[in-house]
């Protein structure tokens, strides 16, 4: 079996039956008949690439298929979110926020309305870092909050678990598992990557990227969280000073130890093998 | 609506037994014939197929409900579990009444449609709730009466209680120990006044003094803790509120949700549709409609620039209010919409409670924090990722 799922555009369907698929569409109504066809078992997730269209045809369905709303001017965008809400009883829906000045307010208001959240991060500068540690920390700490907001999340999981799960993998974008097919019908690994070098194999660009990585003896063949990273914010620029974002994973490492100490703490408490 | 479920608050009578001072409504003799109930009920369903809601409860308020007899209740549950079957739908309903009207003769029909269990409403002190030329006193006389035989023959009885400045006067411990030692009452919530509707010298006084009325609940809050709440009493919303905080989940009053045009809607006698029971009582020019007077249900509400209005309120307000810095954001969004005009004349800004919800919920989540004993319940560890569903 062909073991990746391609994120296509709705046009490509036909194209990619068989296989397991991302179906994304500027469109509600574009996709609310891919989600009405009687065999979905390939469909694996759908995104919405514009908020501000007519969902009512989505709002007419029901179904277990993720979906992904995809956010591109979050600061402006964000009110637009309380249309969306009414289609949580509807799906397993996810808002996707990319990591842009003023982001952290559609990140708020996605996780009051109950969405999980995935932040779409490149290369962020110190502000944005700023606005994303302002936004760890609300994730970590703030009582209302009860859905995930990735990375962090699964970051938080993966050092609980001690499970080696790195940010390729979290984010999506992880060559083993993901192609992305461009509008064009050209395959690459994310959007975030599109367009690889000519003659560039996916399945290798991450083992080559690191391999250059620590040939450069740059600052992963130091850092702690290599094994975590995987050189994720080492694209595309590869000077990219990371300092302000190990800041971060070290922020989500203290918390799981927090977290190991509370769960420990609850179990003398409690008397609980387990919580 | 947009969800799975819809709440629809219909009114079956505008008539009612009493006269009290706050009331919202404006009072009619109208009622609901049961063939216009029929078509009713077949138009709303017709809806709910189209746009594939599955469940439907109805509220059934006034008026007072028990303005029309009990045999009407029973051929309308008749018509209801018809239309059930017919069109393959799920219909729960509830009764809120003022039980002056009740006698045993209620009782079967009780059983029958309503699980045996209603809610009404009642003060301490009662200040405002009076019978027509009558004092409140006599209003309480006859609910504790009927609310003895009723609760003898099984029923279950919630009760809706609002606080007026005698409230905060005898203080929360002897306003619990009334509902809880004195009527022996498990489950009862307390709602916020506001002055909807025709104006009168009690509505002037609202909203109530957020101070006092802050320390009252607080206080009302510290008591159902101590002796109530691993009892099996229920005080709305402090209950909903704490499993919240707890649990992460809970079912919190409409007035707290993030919109209440996506879940609810009310229907008068006359077949006016508006958002709920004082708007399409009091305020006409916030009808979304006439449910008789067009074929489709649908396109009432799509087309209804009334509803658009009240839709768009949280988007307004989380930009122009401070309610997205607010750490309470995820349960209250700026609050209750008929609350808000009826006090202030302006749809688009937030709750006047405001600053007593904001105490409430602290209060709360401090207290869930002590329950809990320790943070656990802070760390979103139990949802599962998205990835996960992707990854299938």
């Amino acid at each position: 079996m062909d073991p990746y799922i391609y994120n296509i555009p709705a046009a490509l369907v036909g194209a990619y039956r068989g296989r397991r698929v991302i179906v994304r569409s500027h469109d509600p109504a574009e996709l609310a008949p891919i989600l009405a066809e009687k065999n979905k078992e390939n469909l694996c997730c759908l995104q919405l690439l514009s908020l501000t269209g007519d969902i009512g045809a989505l709002l007419l369905g029901k179904a277990s298929v993720p979906l992904d709303l995809v956010m591109s001017s979050p600061y402006s965008d964000y009110p637009q979110l309380y249309d969306l809400a009414p289609l949580l009883s509807r799906y397993p829906v996810r808002v996707t926020i990319p990591v842009v000045p003023g982001f952290s307010k559609a990140v708020r208001l996605s996780s009051s309305l109950n969405f999980p959240v995935k932040l779409e991060v490149t290369q962020p500068d110190s502000n944005l870092v700023q606005e994303m540690a302002e936004v760890l920390a609300y994730y970590l700490h703030h009582s209302t909050v009860s859905q995930p907001i990735e990375f962090f999340h699964s970051l938080l999981m993966a050092f609980i678990e001690e499970e080696p799960l790195n940010l390729w993998t979290i984010q999506e974008e992880d060559p083993a598992l993901f192609r992305y097919v461009t509008d064009q019908g050209g395959e690459t690994v994310s959007p975030r990557l599109a367009p690889l070098d000519e003659g560039q194999n996916p399945s290798a660009f991450l083992e080559t990227l690191i391999t250059k990585l620590l040939g450069e003896k740059g600052e992963c063949t130091t850092c702690e969280y290599l094994k975590t990273c995987r050189g994720y914010f080492k694209w595309p620029r590869k000077d990219y000073a990371c300092e302000s974002v190990k800041a971060l994973l070290k922020t989500v490492k203290e918390a799981t130890d927090e977290l190991r100490q509370d769960l420990s703490a609850y179990q003398k408490t409690s008397g609980e093998d387990r919580p | 609506m947009t969800g799975t479920h819809l709440s629809l608050i219909l009114l079956p009578t505008l008539s009612c037994n009493a006269d009290c001072d706050y009331c919202f409504e404006v009072k009619t003799n109208d009622s609901l014939t049961l063939d216009r109930f029929a078509l009713l009920l077949e138009k709303v369903l017709a809806y709910m197929n189209e746009q594939a809601i599955q469940k439907l409860t109805i509220y059934w308020q006034g008026g007072e409900v028990m303005m029309l007899p009990p045999e009407w209740y029973e051929q309308a549950h008749d018509v209801i579990q018809e239309a059930a079957v017919a069109k393959d739908r799920e219909i729960d309903n509830a009764l809120q009444t003022n039980l002056i009207g009740y006698n045993n003769k209620w009782n079967r029909i009780l059983f029958q449609m309503f699980g045996n269990s209603l809610g009404s409403s009642l003060d301490y002190p009662n200040l405002h709730r009076k019978l027509p030329g009558g004092s409140p006193h006599e209003f309480t006389a006859i609910w504790h009466r009927n609310f003895q035989v009723a609760k003898e023959a099984g029923i279950d009885i919630g009760v809706i209680s609002i606080p007026n400045p005698e409230t905060f006067k005898v203080g929360a411990e002897r306003f619990y120990s009334y509902f809880v030692d004195d009527l022996g009452i498990t489950n009862f919530q307390i709602n916020t006044p506001f002055p909807g509707g025709p104006i009168t010298e009690t509505k002037k006084t609202y909203p109530l003094e957020t101070d006092q009325l802050t320390k009252f609940l607080l206080d009302l809050a510290d008591i159902w803790f101590k002796n109530g709440y691993r009892n099996g009493v229920k005080v709305g919303p402090f209950d909903e509120l704490i499993k919240y905080f707890i649990e992460g989940d809970a079912q919190l009053p409409c007035i707290w949700r993030d919109n209440c045009v996506n879940e609810l809607v009310s229907i008068d006698p006359n077949g006016n549709v508006a958002q709920c029971d004082c708007w399409v009582t009091s305020y006409p020019e916030f009808r979304f409609g006439n449910i008789f007077s067009l074929n489709s249900f649908s396109n009432l509400l799509k087309n209804s620039e009334a509803r658009q209005r009240l839709q768009s309120r949280p988007r307004f307000l989380i930009q122009q209010e401070d309610c997205l810095e607010c750490d309470y954001l995820a349960i209250c969004h700026g609050g209750c919409p008929i609350r808000t005009y009826s006090n202030t004349g302006n749809l688009f800004t937030k709750d006047p409670y405001c600053h007593t919800y904001k105490s409430l919920f602290s209060y709360m989540e401090q207290h869930a924090a002590k329950l809990a004993q320790s943070r656990i319940s802070g760390y979103p560890k139990a949802k599962k990722s998205f990835l996960s569903d992707i990854k299938r």
